[in-house]
C-alpha cells in the first residue's frame, strides 16, 4: 500500500520525448505518487540534480552533450545516494561494464513495462 | 516533404536508434572491438527528388544491400555506401588478416552480411516496438555507378515514399557515413504511420 | 511447388540428402528436427544421434559466439541471417571429406539461416551451410585487377600521407559529423618555411628526402587513429583533428611545429633559422557556429597565411567564433 513517505523523485534523463513519455507511464502506473521530473539531455540534468536532488534517475546514454554514462559519473560522485539506471539502446559490452563500474544498473531499451520494473527493482532494493 | 509529426519523428528515431545499438552489438561481437553505430538524423523523402547529391553520396560508385520485407506494410529496405566506404568497412571487419588490395574479393559476401545485421537490426526493433510481425527476403548486394544503383532504386513507381536514415558507423579508425532507406507505397507509408499513432496513443 | 500425390510421401527424405549442401532444421527451442547426410558426414554425427538434440549439446564448445547470437536471434525475430564465410570462415566444426580424428582443419562454410513458418504451429528455422573454399577461389580469379581499390588511389606517392582527393571526401564527412553531433573539429594547415630556396640549393631529390622526413615527423606526433595528415600540395600539408578544440589543437600543432624544428636537418637558406621549419595554422571549428567546412578550411588556410607573416617557423589560431562566412571573404 503506498503512503505519504513512499513519495519518491524520479529524473528521467533521454533525449527521446517518446522514451520519457514511456518511462514515465510505466512508472506512474506502479507508483502514481511518485514526482517525476524530465531531463533531455546530460548537462540539463546535472543542472536538476543540483537544484532538487532527486532519489533515482534513469539517464540514456547517446544523447546531445555530454554522453548518459559521463553524466551518471558526474551525478554519483556528488550525489552516491542517488539510484541510477543506465536505460540505453547501446548494448554494448563496454556501456554495460562501464555502468557496472560506477555501481549503476544497465537496463537495454526499448522501455517497456518489462524493462521498466527492472529499473524500479532496483532502485527499490537496499533502500 | 516532411508530413511527420514531431512525435511520429521521435517514435521512428528512438525505433532505428534501438535498432542502431543491436546491430552495434552484433558487429562488435564479429569484430572484437567496440563498434559506434548511430542514426542521427530521419527524414522522408519524395523517390523523384532522390539523386547522388541529396544524399550526399559523392563516390563514384555504391554498393546496395536490399532485403524486401512484408507484413502489416511492405517495404524495400536498402543500406548505402559509397564503393570505397564499403572496401573500407570490410576491411575493418575482417582485421588485419586481409590487405586492402584484396578485400574486393569478399566485398560482395561481407557487405551482405552487415546490411543483413543493420537491416535485421532495424527491423526487428520496428516489430518490436509497433508490436507488429514482419518477414524479410535475404539480402542482395549489388554495385554500380551511383546514379545507375539510384535510377534503379527511384524507379520503382509504385513506391514514391523513401525514409531515408542517415548512419555514422565507426569500426576501428575508420568513421563511414552510409544511409538506410525504405522505399515504401503511399499506402504503406500509411499504414507505418498508423501503427506509430497507435504505439503513441498507449502511451 | 507441386508434386504429384503418389510421390508426396517419400521423395522429400530423398532429395533432403541428395543435397549437396548441408541442411539443418531446429525446432523453437532449438532442437534438431532433420540433419541431412551431408551434416552427418561431415560432422561425423549420425542423424539418428542428432535428432532431438541442441547444437550446442551437439558441437560442446564447437559453436562460435556470433553463430550463437544468431540462431537466438533467427528465432526470435524470425528474419533470415547470413554468416558470410568473409567474416566468420568456420563457425561449425564441421571437416572436409575424409573426416580424420585430430588436429583437422575446419571447412570454409558460408551459412544461410532461414525461419520457416509452418501454417499455425510454432517457428522453426532451417540451417543451410555451404563449402566455401572453391567460390574464394573463384571469385579471387573473377574480379578484375581494375575494379579493386588500390591504395594508391588515397595516399600520396612520395611521402605515404593521404592525397588531397581523400582529404576531401575525409574532411567533409568530419565536418558533416561535427556538425551532427555538436562535437569540435580542428584543422591545421602547415608548410615547409623557404622550401622552393631549399629546393634550388640543395636539389629537387634533397627537396623530396625532406617532405619524406617531415611526414614521417608529424604522424608520429598524432597518437589517435582518427587524426590523419595529408599532403594538400607541394610542401603544404594538412592534418584534420576530429573533436578537438582549439586549445587541444593548437597544443598539437605546436608539438608538430616542435617535432619538425627537432628533425635539425640543415637549411642554409632560411632567413628563420639554420634547419628546416614549418609555418602552422589552425582553425577550429565550435559547435552551434554558423560555420561550414569551406569556410573552416579557409580560416585555417588564413591562419597560416598568419604564421607566415609573422616570422615564420609559428603558431597561428583562428576559432569559428572569430570568423565568419562573409569575414573570411573580406580578409581573403
Amino acid at each position: 500500500m503506498p503512503h505519504r513517505n513512499n513519495i519518491r523523485t524520479l529524473l528521467i534523463v533521454d533525449d527521446s520525448r517518446v522514451s520519457r513519455m514511456m518511462i514515465r507511464t510505466f512508472v506512474l502506473a506502479k507508483h502514481p505518487q511518485w514526482i517525476i521530473i524530465e531531463a533531455a539531455s546530460g548537462n540539463e540534468a546535472l543542472e536538476i540534480v543540483d537544484r532538487d536532488t532527486p532519489n533515482y534517475c534513469t539517464m540514456d546514454i547517446n544523447m546531445p552533450g555530454i554522453i548518459g554514462t559521463e553524466a551518471a559519473a558526474q551525478i554519483l560522485a556528488k550525489y552516491p545516494g542517488i539510484r541510477v539506471a543506465i536505460f540505453s539502446a547501446n548494448i554494448q559490452e563496454s556501456h554495460q561494464t562501464r555502468a557496472a563500474t560506477l555501481g549503476a544498473k544497465f537496463v537495454a531499451k526499448p522501455v517497456t513495462e518489462r524493462t521498466v520494473a527492472l529499473a524500479l527493482d532496483f532502485f527499490e532494493s537496499q533502500t | 516533404m516532411n508530413p511527420l509529426s514531431e512525435l511520429q519523428l521521435d517514435t521512428l528515431t528512438e525505433i532505428f536508434n534501438i535498432g542502431a545499438g543491436r546491430a552495434a552489438s552484433s558487429l562488435s561481437e564479429i569484430v572484437g572491438d567496440q563498434v559506434k553505430l548511430s542514426v542521427p538524423r530521419v527524414q522522408l523523402y519524395k523517390s523523384s527528388d532522390i539523386n547522388a547529391e541529396v544524399l550526399s553520396l559523392n563516390g563514384l560508385r555504391v554498393g546496395a544491400v536490399k532485403q524486401s520485407f512484408s507484413g502489416p506494410f511492405d517495404a524495400d529496405a536498402m543500406l548505402l555506401f559509397t564503393e570505397e566506404r564499403a572496401m573500407e568497412i570490410v576491411h575493418d571487419m575482417m582485421g588485419s588478416q586481409v590487405a586492402i588490395e584484396d578485400v574486393a574479393e569478399f566485398e560482395q559476401e561481407a557487405m551482405c552480411e552487415l546490411g543483413n545485421i543493420i537491416l535485421n537490426a532495424c527491423l526487428s526493433s520496428m516489430a518490436d516496438m509497433l508490436d507488429l510481425s514482419l518477414d524479410s527476403s535475404l539480402p542482395i548486394y549489388s554495385v554500380g555507378a551511383t546514379d545507375l544503383i539510384l535510377s534503379q532504386i527511384v524507379s520503382e513507381a509504385d513506391q514514391p515514399v523513401m525514409l531515408v536514415l542517415h548512419i555514422d558507423l565507426a569500426i576501428e579508425k575508420h568513421l563511414s557515413q552510409g544511409y538506410l532507406v525504405f522505399l515504401l507505397s503511399s499506402s504503406s507509408l500509411r499504414e507505418l504511420l498508423a501503427h506509430i499513432d497507435r504505439f503513441i496513443s498507449r502511451i | 511447388m507441386n508434386f504429384r500425390p503418389d510421390y508426396h510421401t517419400s521423395i522429400w527424405e530423398e532429395i533432403w540428402d541428395a543435397v549437396k549442401l548441408g541442411l539443418i532444421l531446429i525446432d523453437s527451442e532449438g532442437k534438431v528436427l532433420l540433419w541431412n547426410d551431408w551434416v552427418a558426414e561431415h560432422s561425423g554425427i549420425p542423424a539418428e544421434f542428432a535428432s532431438n538434440n541442441s547444437l550446442e549439446s551437439l558441437f560442446p564448445g564447437g559453436l562460435s559466439a556470433p553463430f550463437k547470437t544468431a540462431i537466438k536471434n533467427a528465432l526470435s525475430h524470425k528474419l533470415p541471417i547470413i554468416l558470410s564465410n568473409a567474416l566468420h570462415r568456420s563457425p561449425l566444426p564441421i571437416y572436409p571429406l575424409p573426416i580424420t580424428q585430430h588436429e583437422q582443419k575446419r571447412m570454409q562454410q558460408s551459412i544461410t539461416i532461414t525461419p520457416i513458418c509452418v501454417s499455425g504451429k510454432e517457428h522453426l528455422c532451417m540451417i543451410q551451410i555451404a563449402d566455401a573454399s572453391i567460390s574464394v577461389k573463384r571469385e579471387g580469379v573473377l574480379k578484375s585487377h581494375s575494379e579493386r581499390l588500390s591504395k594508391e588511389a588515397t595516399t600520396d606517392g612520395l611521402t605515404g600521407a593521404y592525397n588531397r582527393r581523400f582529404f576531401d571526401e575525409r574532411f567533409a564527412a568530419e565536418f558533416g559529423r561535427a556538425q551532427r553531433q555538436n562535437i569540435p573539429l580542428s584543422l591545421i594547415m602547415l608548410d615547409v618555411d623557404y622550401f622552393k630556396r631549399y629546393n634550388d640549393h640543395y636539389g629537387h631529390p634533397a627537396g623530396d628526402k625532406i617532405l619524406v622526413a617531415v611526414v614521417t615527423a608529424l604522424k608520429a606526433q598524432l597518437n589517435r587513429p582518427t587524426d590523419v595528415v595529408v599532403r594538400y600540395g607541394g610542401e603544404e600539408f594538412a592534418v584534420i583533428l576530429p573533436d578537438a578544440e582549439v586549445d587541444g589543437g593548437r597544443i598539437i600543432a605546436e608539438k608538430l611545429r616542435v617535432a619538425v624544428a627537432d628533425l635539425s636537418i640543415p637549411h642554409c637558406e632560411s632567413k628563420v633559422a639554420d634547419h628546416i621549419t614549418v609555418s602552422v595554422g589552425i582553425a577550429a571549428y565550435q559547435p552551434g557556429t554558423s560555420c561550414d567546412a569551406t569556410c573552416l578550411l579557409k580560416a585555417a588556410d588564413a591562419a597560416l597565411y598568419d604564421a607566415k607573416h609573422n616570422g615564420r617557423n609559428c603558431v597561428r589560431h583562428l576559432t569559428s567564433a572569430e570568423f565568419s562566412p562573409s569575414g573570411l571573404a573580406n580578409e581573403a
